[in-house]
């Protein structure tokens, strides 16, 4: 724990670090929305480790379904929880950038709407866990999170199936998509290393998952044997 | 506000909630490894009492 700690926080900024100097310095200025279309290499980033982590919820929510393991159920909680970090983040820097190109901050169309749901159902799901009383919360939990899991493709989907404020698709979005090679490098390179960063946040929450089991464990082994 | 001030502001807010979340996990990692340690200095200490007593 002594040395996670400063580790944690050397890597954190290393990572932020390293992208917040490839999208403010290194990316090209886009020309129809100038330095603030900046903002869309870290709420994409953002947005993409959020769905990630909410897909290894739903394979972890399956396994443990399927095996009752300890280690699904704890990865299903700090995969749901690292993944509200990110989408909170998607949310917060989708509102930033729409007031100054929109002149709104939000809208309730198809993408923004299945977004704040999505982040909605998986904020529900950690409340679930906290403060669910009585053997079966984590039943209940991964049963939620599989049938949770249906608005991710239905937001990947938003764009496609309806016109939307929202920007059409840039990647996979027919003959009319696409970046520049200079921003489409910088975006795969900030995709990546933020990948990187859900991944590491996500270990460091399993971890301290897996503690609070065992020391859940320790206290009814202790109860025991004062009740022996 | 201007639209950089926008885009500073976005990337101060994806920072302040990033390194506010590992802070939090970090602490909530000391805490339960503290709550662990107490816990075992409670049970040996308990054990060495009814060793004591029969």
């Amino acid at each position: 724990m002594k040395k996670l700690a400063p580790i944690s926080i050397l890597v954190t900024v290393a990572l932020l670090g390293i992208t917040s100097y490839f999208a403010l310095v290194v990316a090209p200025t886009e020309a129809t929305m100038g330095d603030v279309q900046r903002i869309f290499y870290y709420h994409v980033s953002s947005g993409w480790v959020g769905m990630l982590c909410f897909f290894v919820n739903f394979v972890a929510s399956i396994l443990y379904l399927w095996k009752r393991s300890p280690a699904s159920d704890a990865l299903a909680a700090a995969s749901a929880e690292v993944g509200v970090v990110f989408t909170g983040v998607l949310l917060l820097l989708g509102m930033l950038w729409a007031r100054p190109v929109w002149g709104i901050w939000w809208t309730w169309d198809a993408r923004l709407t299945t977004t704040l749901v999505l982040w909605l159902i998986y904020v529900s799901y950690l409340v679930l866990r906290r403060f669910s009383a009585g053997g079966q919360t984590q039943v209940l939990a991964a049963a939620f999170a599989v049938f949770g899991f249906v608005d991710v493709p239905i937001v990947y989907m938003s764009i496609r199936w309806f016109r939307t404020q929202h920007p059409a698709p840039v990647i996979g979005g027919g003959e009319n998509s696409g970046m520049a090679p200079g921003i489409a490098h910088v975006f795969l390179f900030t995709l990546v290393v933020f990948t990187l960063l859900g991944a590491w946040f996500i270990w460091l929450r399993y971890k301290l998952a897996t503690e609070e089991q065992a020391l859940e464990s320790a206290h009814t082994q202790a109860a025991l044997k004062g009740v022996a | 506000m201007t639209s950089v001030m926008f885009l500073k502001v976005a990337y101060v807010v994806a920072w302040v909630v990033y390194i506010g979340y590992l802070a939090r996990i970090l602490v909530r990692m000391k805490t339960v490894a503290a709550e662990r340690a107490e816990l075992e200095r409670t049970s040996a200490k308990n054990a060495a009492a009814s060793q004591s007593n029969p």
